[in-house]
């Protein structure tokens, strides 16, 4: 199986950010690492919103919210019961996967828009819930829990994500991947050709959802507190749109939608306007878009096709010689 | 039970503001399919503007607000031509990406321009009050809701009688054809969003007398509009006009009698919300909306 | 030969150990602290809802400027010679930006002390990672209680303005004593913030009293409107209102009651809000009527108030703003804050000595009794006495808002001693 120079590409670009992020601790501060263990906890985040929103073709405007389930079920858990902070991990993801599966029935009678404008009200509402005073005794209201010091899980959260990172390759690369696409792309055939779209849409919207309460968890450790501060409509945005900065619809393109989330703001605010970053993050976002709409992923499938075309005389050069040689020596004989 | 008529007129006042914006995201979703997040955040654009013109440099009421219209149609047009239908090639996705650029940007720049803090935006009724029996109504209020019943009408006449009204009607339902026909649907469609920047304005200008003007004073009222306009039907302004004193009223009593949110009002917004799901449920076209038959 | 050599290695491999930390000196071991400068940090939000208060910041950063370029008590410029560096970060008001900026400051900027980092949230999220690192935060801009009374807890933390809850309580001691008659009903903000002073108020109104509040009503700082609340605290028959919200929606709040007809004999509003900035635009919304009689407290000057216009600190304020800070509007009263609390902070650096280190300033902070800061109220006291008294300023005055304008209703309340 001859390797395209667009996958080549991309495997090499894995294989460089895996030996940098192994890495990366060793030479560099903890301050340091702690922005690339950020940068791990969106990754495994918009993984999820990757298949809900680039693969399914479901818009999202709640991601944010179901980190935020993750993580309180962790702080939840952490302050009520005697299980430790990192055993709460799969619980975050399995409780906001269900609570996603649950919210896909529903969310199948929405359509485009309106599902982005069911998502949208969901997260405001999850603070509203999350910091009321009527459920204040289990999650701390408006003050948020605090269950721990800070703590830096930098090779926990990459393990975790380069697990992630593989189910979600296999997944996108089986028919039920196949499925995901058919669904987003060409409904009516979909169906017509026996896919059960109700039930791939919910499956996207739990397993999403469950990476995104993965997410949560290891960021409400990270802290050592939750509050309903940090998992606002904001953040929700802050997801969606470094996923579509980085490329939907492109696995590999999450990589670079996860650091744009990091680094994206502060560098607005550093290099574009130190007094207004907003409108600096405003205008770099319709600039890629403008650009490149298929985001950071279309720019390495650029890439890939200009390192084909570069060295393809090679190849044919070299192809070319090579059929010489047997045709001169099938001729002899 | 007099707090009930009390609430009632609460409701109504606040389903006034929500109304006119609502009736503006219901015209662009008509005319151009697309949701638009950065719909509040225009009009607090244009409340700023007229905040300017207005209070800061003395210009008369009415005037200032006819010139806020103004700007605030060139503007949405603008808007529509520059940043939208470049990127409608995009699909879906990357018109909500490009409308949530637009609300942060916004955002940003009138706090940039004119900082954070807090601004007075007068009303232009009187401050006066009618009272009957136990129950207060504020002239403020009345005039409010007479403003947001002109703006459905000239919306509902606009595209029922206009020779542009009619046209942006087929330009949204058949574009190509339209285009056979001769129809300039980039205009037409251009013409839609500045009206619906227009309304805009006249949402944030009403609302800004009593919920104060700042930067981020538009958004909790963005997402109310967009209840509202779902709740109504978002291709109808009829609808969208009543689904928004529905919700508002709705709330009102909600939050009155409902223990569940007496003792814990910040829990008006995921009630609502969820009341909203369920009737979406049944109704996904909203109360007052046309079943569309959908591709699956 | 070789005996030489080996004296000589020795000698060097001293020399190379030794002299760096011969040069470097005390230095080397404080972090932020040269022989010409300190560095101090804080985070602050300076995009996001709460960015009304980036002035806060910047009008340290004025003052800070200020103090570097004047020649001092003792004829040096700075702080016994060492200049102010200021380096401070958004957080957005944003929990997960805080953890990072302050770790950045600490770690990466290695800043000597953190200061005036604002919000109750955000600088509780990062109040046990600086205790433990003994990193000093240092008069936290939240006027929340806790970081006061939990200063034996965290000694490394402390506020600085007087905290919600002792504001609070002075507005239900005034309603006990003067008005005991009154129904009361409470409107206040769900968060950190609002049930502060809620817990502040009913306290001080005591036990006894607690049935002069007729009806409390919560909202959400990010809810449109508050008439749903109001109209239902109009209907308990009520006949004083207290407002516990943050400055936009306590201005929302006149302009509702006044859209409700409804006056109140007695509003109390909180200090924050009452900033005169703040009840000119509730004043222009709702009327003169409408706002006039509202009774709030207050322990600095106001620059929005022409009857400190030739106040000597109110001047040195003017000329500091238009020189260091021309753009900036100088009537917000968040730049004002922003000095008065820089002048707390020069002063804790210089009692903190010469020898200045981490444990130097702590000491000092725990035992500043400062009462010449020009920007607070005549004879208010900046002083700490932990562990018996952990709040820096405990008196403020009683106000009443009146033609245009605050006036004094009483003299220093006094709520020391804290614990």
């Amino acid at each position: 199986m001859r390797l395209r120079p667009a996958a080549l590409v991309q495997l090499v670009a894995i294989a460089a950010v895996a030996a940098f992020v192994a890495t990366y601790p060793l030479y560099k501060s903890d301050y340091e690492a702690t922005k690339l263990t950020l940068v791990g906890i969106y990754l495994i985040a918009i993984l999820g919103l990757n298949l809900l929103t680039g693969y399914s073709g479901q818009i999202t405007l709640g991601h944010g919210a179901f980190m935020g389930i993750g993580a309180y079920t962790t702080a939840i858990l952490v302050t009520k019961t005697s299980i430790s902070d990192y055993a709460t991990i799969p619980l975050a993801g399995i409780a906001a996967g269900l609570i996603g599966f649950l919210f896909g029935f529903p969310a199948l009678r929405l359509h485009g828009v309106y599902l982005a404008l069911a998502t949208f009200g969901g997260a405001v509402a999850f603070v509203s819930i999350v910091q009321s005073t009527h459920y204040q005794g289990l999650t701390g209201g408006a003050t948020g829990l605090f269950f721990g010091p800070l703590k830096n899980p930098y090779y926990l959260t990459w393990g975790i994500c380069a697990f992630l990172y593989l189910v979600a390759w296999l997944l996108v690369h089986s028919k039920a991947g196949r499925a995901f696409k058919a669904v987003r792309d060409a409904p009516i055939a979909a169906v017509s050709s026996g896919v059960n779209i109700a039930l791939v849409k919910t499956l996207a919207f739990g397993i999403a959802s469950a990476y995104a309460g993965v997410a949560g968890a290891l960021l409400a450790i990270r802290l050592g507190s939750v509050s309903p501060l940090s998992f606002t409509v904001t953040l929700s945005i802050l997801l969606l749109t470094g996923a579509a900065l980085g490329g939907l619809g492109s696995l590999t393109g999450m990589i670079f939608g996860a650091l744009f989330i990091q680094f994206v703001p502060g560098f607005a605010e550093d290099h574009v306007s130190k007094t207004a970053p907003q409108v600096g993050y405003g205008l770099i976002l319709l600039a890629v878009l403008f650009l490149m709409p298929g985001g950071a992923a279309q720019l390495l499938h650029r890439l890939g096709t200009l390192l084909y075309r570069t060295t393809r005389p090679l190849y044919t050069r070299a192809a070319r010689r090579a059929e010489a040689v047997a045709t001169s020596t099938r001729s002899r004989t | 039970m007099a707090q009930f008529w009390q609430q009632i007129v609460g409701g109504l006042a606040a389903g006034g503001i929500y109304s006119t914006l609502a009736l503006a995201l219901v015209l662009i979703h008509r005319a151009t399919g697309i949701v638009n997040f950065a719909q509040g955040e225009m009009g607090m654009f244009s409340t700023f503007i007229a905040w300017s013109l207005i209070e800061n440099h003395g210009m008369e009421y009415w005037l200032g607000f006819a010139l806020v219209l103004l700007i605030s149609f060139a503007g949405g047009a603008g808007i529509y031509g520059a940043v939208i239908r470049p990127l409608q090639r995009g699909g879906e996705l990357a018109i909500v990406i490009a409308t949530i650029a637009l609300l942060i940007l916004l955002n940003g720049l009138a706090g940039w321009i004119w900082t954070p803090e807090v601004k007075a935006f007068e009303s232009p009724f009187p401050h006066s009050l009618i009272t009957i029996g136990d129950v207060v109504i504020s002239w403020q209020d009345v005039g409010t809701i007479i403003v947001s019943f002109a703006c459905v009408l000239v919306v509902f006449l606009f595209f029922r009688l206009t020779r542009t009204g009619r046209p942006m009607r087929a330009s949204a339902l058949r574009p190509r054809t339209s285009r056979l026909m001769g129809i300039r649907v980039t205009l037409m469609l251009a013409v839609g969003w500045g009206l619906a920047a227009a309304l805009s304005a006249v949402a944030g200008m009403m609302a800004a007398p009593v919920l104060a003007l700042e930067p981020n004073f538009m958004l909790p009222v963005l997402v109310y509009a967009f209840a509202a306009a779902v709740l109504g039907g978002i291709d109808g302004p009829v609808g969208a006009v009543i689904g928004s004193y529905i919700l508002g009223v709705g709330i009102s009593l909600l939050s009155t009698y409902v223990n569940y949110i007496t003792v814990a009002p910040e829990l008006q917004l995921p009630v609502a919300l969820a009341i909203l799901l369920v009737i979406l449920l049944f109704r996904p076209s909203g109360l007052f909306g046309r079943t569309v038959v959908r591709r699956v | 030969m070789r005996k030489g050599m080996g004296t000589l290695a020795v000698l060097a491999a001293a020399l190379a150990f030794g002299l760096p930390a011969a040069l470097g000196g005390a230095a080397a071991t404080t972090p932020g602290v040269t022989a010409h400068s300190i560095l101090l940090g804080g985070t602050f939000p300076l995009t996001g809802a709460a960015s009304s208060y980036a002035p806060i910041p910047r009008g340290m950063q004025a003052f800070f400027s200020y103090i570097n370029a004047r020649k001092g008590p003792d004829g040096k410029r700075g702080v016994g010679g060492r200049q102010i560096i200021w380096k401070y970060y958004d957080d957005a008001y944003n929990p997960t930006q805080t953890v990072q900026q302050t770790q950045r400051l600490v770690e990466q900027d290695k800043v000597f002390a953190l200061v005036g980092g604002l919000g109750t949230e955000p600088q509780q999220a990062v109040r046990d990672y600086l205790n433990q690192k003994k990193v000093p935060q240092l008069y936290v801009s939240t006027g929340a209680t806790f970081f006061g009374s939990d200063h034996k807890k965290y000694p490394w933390t402390i506020g600085w303005q007087p905290d919600y809850q002792s504001e609070a309580a002075i507005y239900g001691r005034y309603i006990r004593d003067h008005m005991p008659n009154a129904k009361v009903a409470v409107l206040y903000q769900n968060d950190d913030y609002g049930k502060d002073y809620n817990a502040g108020f009913v306290g001080g109104l005591g036990s006894a009293n607690s049935d002069r509040v007729v009806a409390t009503r919560t909202f959400n700082v990010t809810d449109p409107a508050v008439t749903t609340q109001l109209v239902a605290l109009r209907a308990s028959g009520a006949d004083t209102l207290m407002i516990f919200a943050t400055p936009a929606k306590t201005i929302q709040t006149y302009a509702t009651i006044a859209r409700l007809g409804w006056k109140p004999g007695h509003i109390f509003v909180n200090s924050v809000s009452a900033a005169q900035v703040f009840i000119n635009t509730a004043v222009q919304l709702s009327g003169a009527s409408t706002v006039n009689g509202s009774i709030s407290t207050y322990y600095t000057k106001d620059p929005a108030n022409p009857s400190w216009d030739n106040d000597p600190g109110m001047k040195l304020y003017r000329q500091i703003m238009k020189k260091y800070y021309p753009s900036g509007n100088d009537k917000d009263a968040n730049y004002f804050y922003g000095m008065a609390k820089g002048w707390t902070i020069v002063q804790a650096l210089y009692k903190a000595g010469k020898n200045l280190t981490r444990e130097s300033l702590m000491n000092a902070v725990n035992h500043l009794n400062d009462s010449t800061n020009p920007f607070l109220l005549p004879k208010v006291v900046v002083k700490t006495n932990a562990p018996k008294d952990n709040f820096p300023i405990s008196q403020q005055e009683l106000i009443q808002f009146e033609n245009g304008g605050w006036t004094p209703i009483s003299g220093l309340i006094d709520t020391r001693p804290r614990g």
